[in-house]
């Protein structure tokens, strides 16, 4: 800036500062992009940091949506209304403010889902693949538990008088949800655990007689049934133990709901228990009408809690697109995505956002990687089309690799979509399939990958944040996974 | 419905596969998830072609053993032995392949179609202990 404008503008005041003075001037002006880019900038200026108290926390996880997933899922809802779909925006990215999330754990560059998730639950990092145990925990190892458990977010909540409500596709047992009120050397133990320590899925029913869980929806009736007998929906438990869990809840006063019009009809109120597939629930693409949506899990969460004047703390997790991602079938994972992001705002419309924190992230990313350049509106799970230079949607006609064949926009660089197959000699060797468009766009096609590996991998790169309400501002920048327990703690706590 | 076109077998099946397979010669493959409406229940064409010979796509799930003639058919690629992980969270919507030789093992990636006849509704098998709620018998498979 030189000397002159900054004497102009030492005079004037700050409001009138925000007005963008020369952009009648510019040429460009008239744009739409540049006229909306323009109305963001005065959104943003406008913008007002809440330091109110925050009554109400949602903390909302897509298991395995990084950056990159994130950004497909974008496209994919975006071209499911119709629209070319870079241009759409998810609920959840209009939220004022965003981060990027550091997810290594402890001891592990690529992160799995039970440390991160526990590192959001209690402020410190884990270690790989333990829930809720400080670094002393050892994987596998009962005894480390011993003095090693922490304190969680929903303990401190419910020590305020808040309720909480953990949602989740996965298993009520899974990693995620475990991670709101479970503390274990091994997030494998769902439904057994060693002399000594106690599984996972006992932990869940404790927190429920305890109150520290008032509200548990998802799926993994298998391991709440006594050994030897069939669940609600007619699978075998997996318990090795005699208890009945799902009949503790309900002596402790619990409502037991197994599918969707349960779900709606259950009585306003908590304690809440809904179980509603014997493993994880369905993916999105074929979830049958009697299973309730992530979308309808959150809504009834949020119902059965909201009469609590001292407000909640609920976790949502759309638990399935990383399963979708680690079979490397990319269709289903954005669906998942696009599922997740309607409970989002489904809780963003039943809640004020003066006083409830909304957190959207992800636990980690995955092995996940965009081909090529393809042209605007190509769809995001088929193959990579042309960019047209005389118009702005793609040419129709696939961009061709070295080899002469066309390649999907996604790819995976592992998993079950190797191109490189075992042959009769033990040896891996192939050549990439000739793939065409209605191949590519299959719900069960799996896109193109470099590694072979029966499961896809997580990876270690960075998840954003979305943050609105009480507090948000202070999630913003690269931080560490675990300093968002930090921002919820204060954020409830602040006077 | 998706049916790849299935015009006769070609040369490179080898002839020990290939027998028996001109009965279904000029038909089209259909993909196994064809066989199951999104509740879970029996499609039509599953119900139609009950005791019929049918021809499938799909994936071999990795046998639990060589030298067997069973295995298991997935819709996508699925890693996972279920005999190996009792806890193995094993999709609804698999067909069990009962060959009539010796299966020839294909990795689980790589598409194949297997020939034989459908048969549907629960069946346990006694010496493997597993269950299933459809299966193709006296089946052959080669790589699709």
């Amino acid at each position: 800036m030189n000397r002159v404008a900054r004497i102009l503008l030492a005079g004037v005041s700050a409001a009138s500062m925000t007005v963008p003075v020369v952009s009648q001037d510019l040429v460009q002006a008239e744009s739409s992009w540049y006229t909306d880019a323009d109305a963001k900038l005065q959104a943003m200026i406008d913008m007002q940091p809440n330091t109110g108290k925050a009554k109400n926390v949602i903390l909302f996880v897509a298991d395995g949506q990084g950056v990159g997933t994130n950004y497909a899922v974008r496209l994919f809802a975006g071209q499911l209304e119709g629209k070319l779909g870079e241009e759409h925006v998810l609920p959840y990215e209009e939220y004022p403010y965003t981060a990027l999330i550091k997810t290594y754990n402890i001891n592990a560059q690529t992160p799995d889902s039970a440390p991160t998730a526990g590192a959001m639950n209690s402020g410190i990092k884990q270690v790989f693949n333990t829930i809720n145990l400080n670094e002393n925990g050892r994987h596998d190892n009962c005894a480390s538990e011993e003095g090693n458990k922490v304190t969680l977010f929903s303990e401190i909540a419910s020590e305020m008088g808040k309720s909480v409500g953990v949602v989740s596709t996965a298993r009520a047992t899974h990693a995620t949800p475990a991670a709101v009120y479970a503390k274990t050397a091994n997030r494998n133990w769902e439904a057994a655990a060693p002399e000594g320590c106690t599984d996972i899925a006992v932990q869940a029913i404790d927190a429920m007689e305890a109150g520290t869980v008032d509200v548990l929806l998802a799926g993994g009736a298998r391991n709440f049934y006594p050994a030897g007998t069939q669940t609600v929906h007619g699978g075998d438990s997996s318990r090795k133990d005699e208890l009945n869990l799902v009949a503790r809840a309900e002596e402790a006063g619990a409502q037991f709901v197994s599918d969707l019009a349960g779900l709606e009809a259950a009585a306003a109120g908590s304690p809440l228990l809904g179980l509603f597939t014997n493993s994880d629930m369905s993916y999105e693409t074929e979830r049958p009408e009697t299973e309730p949506s992530v979308a309808d899990m959150t809504v009834a969460a949020i119902k059965a809690m909201q009469g609590n004047e001292d407000g909640f703390y609920l976790m949502v997790e759309g638990g399935r697109v990383d399963h979708a991602n680690h079979a490397g079938n990319a269709n289903r994972a954005f669906m998942d995505g696009v599922a997740f992001a309607k409970a989002v705002a489904m809780a963003d419309e039943m809640t004020n956002d003066e006083d409830t924190l909304i957190i959207v992230t992800a636990d980690h990313e995955h092995a996940i990687a965009f081909n090529g350049y393809c042209g605007r509106g190509t769809p995001i799970t088929g193959l990579c089309m042309g960019i047209n230079a005389d118009g702005v949607e793609h040419t129709g006609e696939p961009e061709l690799a070295d080899d002469g064949k066309p390649y999907s926009v996604v790819g995976y660089l592992n998993g079950a979509g190797s191109v490189l197959t075992e042959q009769a000699d033990g040896s891996y060797f192939g050549t990439r399939p000739n793939v065409t468009q209605e191949e590519a766009l299959d719900v069960d096609y799996l896109q193109q990958a470099l590694i072979p590996m029966g499961s896809e991998t997580h990876s270690g790169e960075d998840v954003a944040s979305w943050a609105k309400g009480p507090w948000a501002h202070l999630l913003t920048g690269t931080q560490e996974q675990n300093y968002i327990f930090h921002v919820m703690n204060h954020a409830v706590s602040a006077e | 419905m998706h049916r790849r076109k299935f015009i006769t077998l070609s040369a490179a099946i080898p002839a020990s596969l290939a027998l028996g397979a001109s009965r279904v010669a000029a038909r089209e493959a259909v993909r196994m998830r064809e066989l199951y409406n999104p509740d879970g229940s029996f499609s039509d064409y599953a119900l139609e072609m009950a005791d019929k010979p049918v021809l499938l796509e799909g994936f071999m799930a990795p046998p639990l053993k060589a030298e067997w003639s069973f295995f298991v058919l997935t819709k996508i690629p699925m890693s996972v032995c279920p005999f190996c992980d009792n806890e193995a969270d094993w999709p609804r919507d698999i067909v069990s392949i009962y060959a009539r030789d010796i299966i020839t093992v294909t990795p689980f990636n790589v598409p194949i179609e297997v020939e034989g006849t459908l048969k549907i509704g629960t069946y346990t098998d006694e010496k493997l202990g597993f269950v299933s709620r459809v299966r193709v018998v006296d089946a052959a498979h080669w790589r699709a």
